[in-house]
């Protein structure tokens, strides 16, 4: 079977993940989110709302396994080909260079995508779980799969910006340690900064600060990830499909 | 019809050292080509620009008449490349390999069988990559060059790591490749005996610049021919033979006395060896013999000083 010319690199790319451990990564992260909220759940000794247990699922998410996901994710699909050195065949092949890294950044967006719902999912499950064990703490309030949707939606888009420098630095450098060293460092300032107000322009805080109460952060993390995002994930394209890989 | 490969001037320039001086080589089609050179005479660089990998600072290359620089990707369709780093993903099979690359190519499913079988690796196919053994990872390397039929092949150091058995397999594989798939084959390569064996032209580079070029058996032919000696006392029949006329130089197993061209080889042998002989040197062994590749490449490209602590070259 043959794909369209503009697709088929999505889907190589696809078939490649599909045998890499990116489906560990992607089910680990949000797993550890749930298993967390489980016990959470067990050791509490009265009802909480719904949303208590939801909001501390997407806080967790956006400040500390987001960030980390992403570096590792996007480490993981820069060393597809960084390791057995694929670039010079790739990039010799008749076709646009940009589809190549366009691939990787769908794939890796897509992910993303999929861990933020599997989050919102498997805390409910690991909620719902605990419940059956002590049908006393079962939550109060409704399940607003809308709302809570909607919050990881917004955290998914802010964090456009994180993943482009993430991807970008992942896929320029051949050696790992440049992309790692960024996402630890941006991670362990989102978790020590956490609330700090100058946390709206910092890449790896734009997620959390979808969470915070005034508006202001909201819209400016959110304008910002999103619109420098994909600025700089245009730019990456652009940059690594022209660069020379000697 | 034009070459299948043709560069103008091909310059690069890294910074303050320049990789590839202003070469213009010409691949004749369905040829062999050997491009040889010591490491870091620039033979990879100009594969890269021929592949599109790298720009030129200078000059032009053609594909099979279309220009790299304007239309990479129109150039790209015409070559399939084995690069040295190959870029296999271990954890995948053979076939699922070529299939990423054929996919990526928009190539029906049944090209992954040609190209195995035309490399042999039909019954390895569904082993992982990282199963494989070096000459099988460059026999996959050239079936992957080999997916939609280019008509120009660029192989680059295709016998590098391979076991004797494995090198005698590929030398084999090579000489009967443009038959087969009637493909002109760029080849570049540091041993000489391989390109000996398995060109029916060579280009030698050395420090960025093309030396020579041509056919090689007219290469070969348009050199006169040399007279081996082995005798008793290297110094006197040095002395003798020079003052004969004769170009002598000291081989490992004797000397080499160079005819001058036009000279008959039969007649130059018989008259240095009676004299030699009436000069009370004992003479073990003295013939003709025609020029072989590595005096070729020798005369055209000599070491640099620092090159030659940096990188011998090898010599099959």
């Amino acid at each position: 079977m043959t794909a369209s010319p503009f697709l088929a690199p999505l889907f190589v790319e696809a078939r490649k993940l599909n045998r890499s451990l990116a489906a560990v990564l992607a089910a680990a992260a949000p797993a550890l989110i749930a298993v967390f909220a489980f016990f959470m759940v067990l050791r509490g000794t009265r009802p909480m709302p719904w949303d208590m247990w939801m909001i501390n699922a997407s806080g967790i998410w956006a400040f500390f396994m987001l960030p980390m996901s992403v570096t590792a994710l996007t480490a993981l699909v820069a060393h597809m080909e960084h390791g057995p050195k694929s670039w010079d065949h790739l990039r010799a092949l008749p076709l646009p260079r940009w589809r190549l890294y366009a691939a990787k950044a769908v794939c890796v967006l897509a992910l993303v995508a999929l861990m933020s719902a599997a989050v919102m999912a498997m805390t409910w499950g690991a909620v719902m779980l605990a419940t059956a064990i002590k049908p006393q703490l079962t939550p109060t309030g409704a399940f607003e799969l809308g709302h809570y949707a909607a919050t990881f939606a917004k955290i998914y888009a802010a964090a456009l910006l994180m993943i482009a420098i993430q991807l970008l630095v992942a896929l320029r450098f051949a050696s790992f340690v440049p992309a790692l060293a960024i996402g630890i460092g941006g991670t362990f300032f989102s978790v020590v900064a956490t609330s700090a107000k100058q946390g709206v322009f910092f890449p790896w805080q734009m997620p959390v600060n979808m969470l915070a109460t005034e508006a202001w952060r909201v819209n400016t993390a959110l304008g910002l990830g999103l619109g420098l995002g994909a600025a700089v994930m245009a730019g990456a394209l652009a940059h690594l499909s022209r660069r020379e890989v000697l | 019809m034009p070459a299948a490969i043709e560069t103008h001037d091909l310059t690069r320039r890294f910074k303050r050292h320049l990789a590839v001086d202003a070469v213009s080589m010409t691949v004749p089609d369905k040829a062999v080509y050997g491009f040889l050179g010591r490491n870091g005479a620039g033979k990879t660089t100009t594969l890269k620009m021929l592949l599109g990998l790298i720009r030129p600072s200078g000059g032009s290359a053609l594909v099979c008449g279309v220009d790299i620089g304007r239309d990479r990707i129109g150039a790209a369709r015409m070559v399939g490349a084995l690069l040295e780093a190959h870029g296999f993903y271990g954890n995948l099979s053979g076939r699922e390999n070529l299939d990423l690359t054929r996919s990526l190519l928009g190539l029906p499913a049944r090209e992954i069988d040609r190209v195995l079988e035309v490399v042999e690796m039909t019954e390895h196919g569904r082993r992982r990559v990282s199963d494989y053994s070096l000459g099988m990872r460059q026999r996959l390397g050239l079936a992957r060059a080999m997916l939609g039929a280019p008509p120009v092949l660029v192989l680059d150091e295709p016998t590098n790591g391979l076991d004797p058995d494995g090198i005698a397999d590929m030398r084999r594989f090579l000489r009967a490749l443009p038959e087969r798939t009637g493909a002109t084959v760029l080849l570049s390569s540091h041993l000489l005996g391989e390109i000996e064996q398995t060109a029916t032209h060579v280009g030698i580079l050395s420090h960025g610049k093309l030396v020579l070029e041509g056919e090689l058996s007219r290469l070969k032919a348009d050199l006169a021919p040399e007279i081996a000696l082995q005798t008793d006392d290297a110094a006197r029949a040095t002395a003798l033979a020079r003052a004969r006329g004769f170009d002598v130089l000291p081989t490992e197993d004797g000397l080499t006395a160079r005819l001058k061209p036009g000279e008959d080889a039969r007649t130059a042998s018989a008259s240095l060896n009676r004299a030699l002989i009436e000069a009370d040197i004992a003479v073990f062994a003295i013939g003709a013999r025609s020029r072989s590749l590595e005096g070729i490449y020798r005369e055209v490209s000599p070491p640099a000083p620092t090159a030659a602590v940096k990188a011998q070259p090898e010599f099959a």
